[in-house]
């Protein structure tokens, strides 16, 4: 809760009318998570937060990776798992794993309108960095609702 | 299996014309807009949409919509892949639905080579101010002569028509 606490401050010393401070807030804060998200766990080797409709907030991905075809992708990868997921009764996407030969990707929502997909190395187990990744979908969806407010 | 793509810009009535003729709910991938697209709209299909209709001799025909924005083009070339031909849908209503026409057709085009395409024009109940000939002479001068309709989206007749000269021009 630290992250909101923060960007709480920081919002109170800013003029909210002023539409470019608070996006340079919001990038500031969604790069923090992100930061904190790949420390986290080694296994995570990169990681990108997206608009549901396509659009790249914030990334950390590897030189090669372009932001916006991956912010695309992703959106695109958990519309169609969502409607699969209520179509088949089984209620709404947790998350979406894809199992690479050289590592896996997770795809998670981050409240209404953001989602947050995940790099990892060829780890072990992905209980660690799946927690993880939660944890940073809940800081997302908290400080969306926070500048929404 | 018989397969046919439905594309054009953010706004044309892709998802719309779509549902006007389908058999079944449409498969839809539609989120909240949440940039400038959200002045003409408040959802966007972000992957694709579907659904099937059946001819009167049996055969059943695909529908694969295409989603807009050019930043899901990935999902064109997944969608076209063993697709028959396009109908490519227009928004007259736009400042420059000509611009618009040139950028689909060379995004399409190696499609369109292989296969076809029908033109639609929509929302003409909302502007007149292009005027379907101006369409015409446009393909006329890029040497390419395409069926151009006016319809309305939500017309089950109209997109019918669209889907029924497509057939027509593929089985030349």
């Amino acid at each position: 809760m630290r992250i909101i606490n923060d960007v709480i401050e920081q919002i109170s010393h800013t003029n909210l009318e002023q539409d470019t401070q608070t996006q340079e807030v919001l990038a500031q804060e969604l790069d923090k998570i992100l930061d904190a998200l790949l420390t986290s766990s080694e296994d995570i080797s990169a990681a990108i937060i997206s608009s549901v409709d396509g659009h790249s907030k914030a990334q950390r991905l590897e030189a090669d990776m372009d932001e916006h075809r991956f912010a695309a992708m992703s959106s695109a990868l958990l519309a169609l798992s969502d409607n699969i997921a209520s179509e088949g009764g089984k209620g709404n996407t947790e998350n979406v794993l894809i199992e690479g030969t050289n590592g896996k990707i997770f795809l998670l929502h981050a409240g209404p309108k953001h989602l947050l997909t995940v790099f990892t190395h060829n780890c072990g187990s992905l209980g660690m960095p799946l927690a993880y990744a939660k944890q940073a979908t809940e800081q997302i969806a908290a400080l969306m609702e926070v500048l929404a407010s | 299996m018989d397969k046919i793509i439905f594309a054009g810009p953010v706004g044309a009535g892709k998802t719309t014309a779509i549902g006007s003729i389908s058999e079944i709910p449409p498969v839809g991938t539609d989120v909240a807009c949440t940039d400038e697209s959200a002045q003409i709209k408040e959802k966007t299909t972000v992957a694709m949409d579907y659904s099937y209709i059946t001819l009167d001799d049996g055969t059943r025909i695909h529908l694969y919509g295409t989603p807009g924005q050019d930043r899901f083009d990935f999902m064109w070339q997944i969608l076209a892949k063993d697709g028959i031909g396009l109908v490519l849908l227009i928004n007259r209503d736009h400042p420059d639905p000509l611009h618009q026409l040139g950028f689909y057709l060379n995004a399409f085009a190696d499609f369109i080579q292989d296969t076809g395409v029908v033109i639609g024009l929509t929302k003409s109940d909302i502007s007149d101010k292009h005027d379907i000939s101006k369409f015409q002479d446009f393909l006329y001068e890029r040497q390419q002569i395409f069926p151009v309709f006016d319809v309305d989206a939500r017309s089950e007749d109209d997109i019918k028509v669209l889907v029924h000269a497509l057939l027509a021009v593929l089985n030349h």
